[in-house]
């Protein structure tokens, strides 16, 4: 996965270039010469240091800050995969949800959904919970403050 | 009759000695606090929008209390989400993550909270202090930033991610560079061509930050209560520290607070520099300034002081722009002048000359919102940080209505979920193998401007630019950061047995 990580950045640099490089200077300078170009460079440097292990031999010595979160395993991997893609499907499904019947319904009802199923929260309070969330998107923005959301494209 | 400074300062206070003034300011704190902790949707520039046509009907010292309450209180509250969720807060207090959360997790969101108001409030009175005292000076410092010397110092916050990246300065790099490219997705403003649009009308604008910056911290966070399926300080760890604790860690930290809170004032007066990079620069001027930066990224309190005392103190910088030249530094300082100009007065030389008083009044009631947006923090923190102990099946809803509202208010475009959910997909990879995320966030946020100022520079000077005094001096004040930092990281290579011992036990963590 992590090579594949790098293939896809990769791949992304690379894309860049090749539609960037017909560009005229002064709009390729930027996205081709400055990022694409040497964020090909790195990522094949990258590539090189996994495949070769250099990052265990040699990383240990180096000094200086860990600038983002260390990724750390808590679960097994089986399990992890199976909470991680139950996860991101959560994500898919608000987001088409959202787009199909709208936020002001969707977002009470994915959070509805998520308590009770996920969270096997009993019914009361997995219902107080979508409610409180309707009542925030409609309540505060629709009826307080006059903000409309947009319909759902089942309702337009 | 122009006022003396002393006079004025006099009259700037007599002015808002008044109970409306101050009833008015407590709702503007009322106001910028709930907006710290509501979804992204509901920020700053949205309450200043509903307000505004509200206050301008006012007493302008009545009205300028309740704008100035909010805004102030907003920014020194802005540290809830990051400490608490994991989720940046508003720009400014994105960094602030970094460090915040891992304190969160480690049971001491507390002591995070009350390091982040103490060096919040100071900050805001460094701010105000600067502010006051800027007045008879400020304007010709002003006018020396020209776009050559607002690209330096672009390129100077670039340099940062050599700092922020420490262990993985390819990965960093890569990723720094990959936020460049992001950031040039849409219309170039200067070309008016279309790079990387593939006939999308919704890529025409590009990607918005705050959508990014949501999805690559904000979904990574959540999935971690959902793969544990445990609350944020419900994870397997003893509760510590207190909020007095913080603020002992402030105090301790001075002269960091001081350093970034100048740090912030000057972001906040340099026109066209914004928010955006404020929390990052003093961020990685806190871990290059470090005796043991190892430490920053895994929940060190000066890694929350840092950017929180610059974000508070930004305000500061903020008003001298905006008050003394008359132009705005974002969304919220423009509608601020607008509301200015509806009650008569005209920001900038005019105002200085012919209601200095009024600016001094702005002043005033800028100090008096520090502290009292302090307090604020204060009493509220030990009841918001009970949310870090709801269990995993409140928290992950909760999360996902400030992730998916949050990333949706924005356009109000379905498109931009599908965004946020494919950035949070690539965040949560980045985490996993190592590439660090706000190195590309970084990236993000200065590729636009960087290009505009390169462009502006070389259109207006050719290469003669770069022999500008004041490029000179910045360029040599990059080179002397970069040189310590790259002197710093030399010798903490050098480790000796038992910190090298710490950092292969990390190393075998990783693997």
């Amino acid at each position: 996965m992590r090579t594949n990580l790098n293939l896809f950045f990769a791949a992304i640099f690379l894309i860049a270039i090749v539609s960037g490089w017909e560009w005229p200077y002064i709009a390729k300078l930027m996205p081709v010469y400055v990022a694409a170009l040497p964020g090909l460079i790195l990522v094949l440097i990258q590539l090189y240091r996994d495949a070769t292990n250099w990052e265990s031999r040699v990383e240990v010595k180096a000094g200086g800050i860990e600038m983002d979160e260390v990724y750390q395993a808590k679960l097994d991997s089986k399990t992890e995969t199976l909470r991680t893609v139950i996860f991101f499907g959560w994500y898919v499904g608000g987001a088409i949800g959202i787009w199909l019947i709208g936020i002001v319904y969707a977002l009470p009802i994915l959070v509805f959904f998520y308590a009770r199923i996920d969270g096997n929260e009993k019914w009361i309070p997995s219902l107080i919970l979508g409610a409180c969330t309707y009542l925030l998107i409609w309540g505060l923005f629709e009826y307080l403050l006059d903000a409309r959301w947009p319909p759902g494209a089942l309702f337009r | 009759m122009e006022l003396s400074i002393i006079d004025a300062a006099a009259k700037g206070f007599f002015n808002i000695l008044q109970f409306e003034t101050f009833l008015a300011l407590l709702v503007g704190v009322s106001i910028g606090t709930f907006t710290a902790v509501a979804p992204q949707g509901l920020g700053m520039p949205l309450v200043y929008a509903i307000m505004l046509p509200v206050v301008i009907k006012w007493n302008p010292m009545t009205g300028i209390a309740l704008l100035i309450g909010a805004s102030s209180v907003s920014a020194i509250c802005a540290a809830y989400l990051p400490i608490l969720f994991g989720i940046p807060g508003g720009s400014g207090s994105q960094a602030t993550v970094l460090d915040g959360y891992p304190m969160g997790k480690r049971g001491e969101g507390r002591r995070a909270l009350g390091a982040s108001f103490m060096a919040g409030g100071m900050g805001a009175l460094i701010g105000t202090l600067t502010l006051a005292a800027a007045v008879p000076v400020a304007q010709p410092l002003i006018y020396l930033m020209g776009s050559p010397e607002l690209f330096v110092v672009m390129l100077w916050g670039l340099s940062m991610v050599a700092v922020l990246s420490g262990r993985r300065p390819i990965k960093g790099l890569a990723a720094a560079a990959l936020g460049l490219l992001v950031a040039m997705v849409g219309q170039q403003a200067q070309s008016g061509i279309m790079r990387f649009v593939y006939n999308q009308p919704y890529l025409l604008d590009g990607f918005a930050i705050s959508i990014i910056a949501l999805a690559l911290f904000g979904i990574p966070s959540a999935l971690d209560l959902a793969l544990t399926k445990l609350g944020v300080e419900q994870q397997p760890v003893p509760l510590k520290g207190s909020l007095f604790d913080g603020v002992k860690d402030t105090i301790r930290e001075w002269w960091l607070v001081i350093r970034c809170s100048f740090v912030g004032v000057w972001i906040g007066i340099v026109p066209g520099l914004g928010s955006q990079v404020v929390d990052w620069l003093a961020y990685g001027h806190a871990a290059q300034s470090s005796k043991n930066p190892e430490n920053f990224g895994r929940g060190d309190v000066r890694g929350v002081i840092a950017p929180e005392s610059a974000n508070d103190a930004k305000d500061g910088g903020d008003l001298i722009t905006t008050l003394l030249l008359g132009f705005p530094q974002g969304v919220v300082t423009a509608l601020f002048i607008v509301a200015l100009l509806a009650w008569g007065y005209l920001p900038g030389p005019e105002m200085v000359k012919k209601n200095l008083d009024v600016v001094y009044s702005i002043i005033w009631i800028q100090g008096i919102s520090g502290i009292v947006g302090t307090l604020v923090g204060f009493v509220l923190a030990a009841q918001l940080a009970k949310l870090a102990q709801v269990r995993y099946t409140f928290m992950v809803p909760l999360l996902f209505i400030f992730i998916l509202m949050g990333a949706f208010s924005v356009n109000r475009d379905p498109v931009d979920l599908l965004v946020v959910v494919s950035f949070g997909v690539l965040g949560f990879f980045m985490r996993r193998f190592g590439y660090p995320r706000p190195a590309m966030i970084l990236g993000l946020v200065l590729g636009d401007l960087m290009e505009k100022y390169l462009y502006r520079s070389m259109a207006s000077y050719g290469f003669s630019w770069l022999a500008r005094p004041a490029v000179i001096v910045l360029l040599i004040l990059s080179a002397i950061s970069f040189f310590f930092t790259i002197r710093g990281r030399l010798k903490s290579s050098s480790v000796g047995p038992a910190s090298l011992k710490r950092a292969m036990a990390r190393t075998g963590d990783e693997n």
